[in-house]
């Protein structure tokens, strides 16, 4: 059994690819908002929403091809074409957005876990941001590195939790 | 803040007003002719922007022109129009994280709401 077993996670769909984030990081789950297209920016980037007064930068996990080991996820059956929601993460003094579908929790004891010990995760996500490989209900989902991930989409380090002192509250991107 | 609000193609963005020294509309203004990748204008020459290329976006059949002011130099903008002016609280605009960039000089600094859709505003200091 892994370490965080009995973690809880945020599962959802990139595409046809399932991927779960630790419940920790993540501030709230909403309904895809309004998303400015930014000219200049990253491709990986859909575009910034305004959400409470802070330019949130969204991202769509489908465009960001080093995680994906070989093509992109295809797109799910059915009629929704763009990912219906959108997952607000705290990391460190900003805020970021995901996008995703089938937005559930997770609870890791339910799984069977076990590492990625391959080049690729069943679901095609590039084993160098796969924390552990999770099977529920005949689904592969991958937890993902959230560190690796963020740094690589050029999200700011997270400081270590504590090291902040009280009353240094910045706005995101002030 | 005063913003004069423009369309670019299909994109909506917002421009400070106090970067704007003039509107040209060529329709109207006899002393203003484009030359290649220069404008001149009441016997002037300002190099000419393409907005639309760094957006992404076509160029309408009749644009107009704002001779924009920066820090460092003037220049020709042409959009495909502009719309109003709205006074926007410094406060409403939300700065763009750098670290969404490509690449460090970028042609937009903030967010505001505008109804239905968040509009950019236009950094004229990263364009200019």
């Amino acid at each position: 059994m892994s370490d965080s077993a009995g973690a809880r996670l945020i599962g959802f769909r990139v595409g046809s690819a399932g991927a779960a984030l630790p419940l920790g990081i993540v501030r709230e789950v909403t309904e895809r908002p309004r998303v400015v297209r930014v000219p200049g920016s990253h491709a990986f980037v859909s575009g910034v929403a305004l959400h409470g007064g802070v330019a949130l930068p969204v991202y769509d996990l489908k465009r960001f091809d080093p995680l994906w080991s070989g093509q992109r996820p295809p797109a799910p059956a059915g009629p929704v074409a763009e990912s219906g929601h959108l997952i607000v993460c705290d990391w460190g003094e900003v805020a970021l957005g995901l996008l995703g579908d089938r937005v559930d929790l997770v609870e890791e004891t339910e799984t069977e876990a076990g590492r990625a010990d391959g080049a690729a995760a069943p679901c095609g996500v590039s084993d160098a941001y796969v924390k552990r490989v999770l099977h529920r209900d005949g689904e592969v989902i991958v937890l993902l590195d959230t560190d690796r991930l963020f740094a690589s989409l050029g999200v700011p380090a997270a400081e270590p939790r504590g090291r902040r002192k009280p009353g240094e509250d910045d706005r995101a991107g002030g | 803040m005063k913003l004069l609000m423009v369309s670019v193609g299909e994109g909506r963005y917002a421009v400070p007003a106090d970067a704007v020294a003039q509107i040209v509309d060529p329709a109207v203004e006899v002393d203003f002719h484009l030359e290649e990748s220069e404008a001149v204008y009441r016997g002037e020459r300002f190099p000419v922007l393409d907005l639309h290329a760094a957006v992404g976006e076509r160029r309408g059949p009749s644009p107009v022109y704002l001779l924009l002011e920066g820090s460092r130099r003037r220049a020709i903008v042409p959009v495909d129009g502009a719309e109003a002016i709205r006074d926007v609280p410094a406060g409403d605009i939300a700065p763009l994280p750098a670290f969404i960039f490509a690449r460090p000089r970028r042609a937009f600094r903030g967010v505001f709401s505008d109804g239905r859709d968040p509009r950019l505003l236009l950094d004229e200091n990263g364009l200019l």
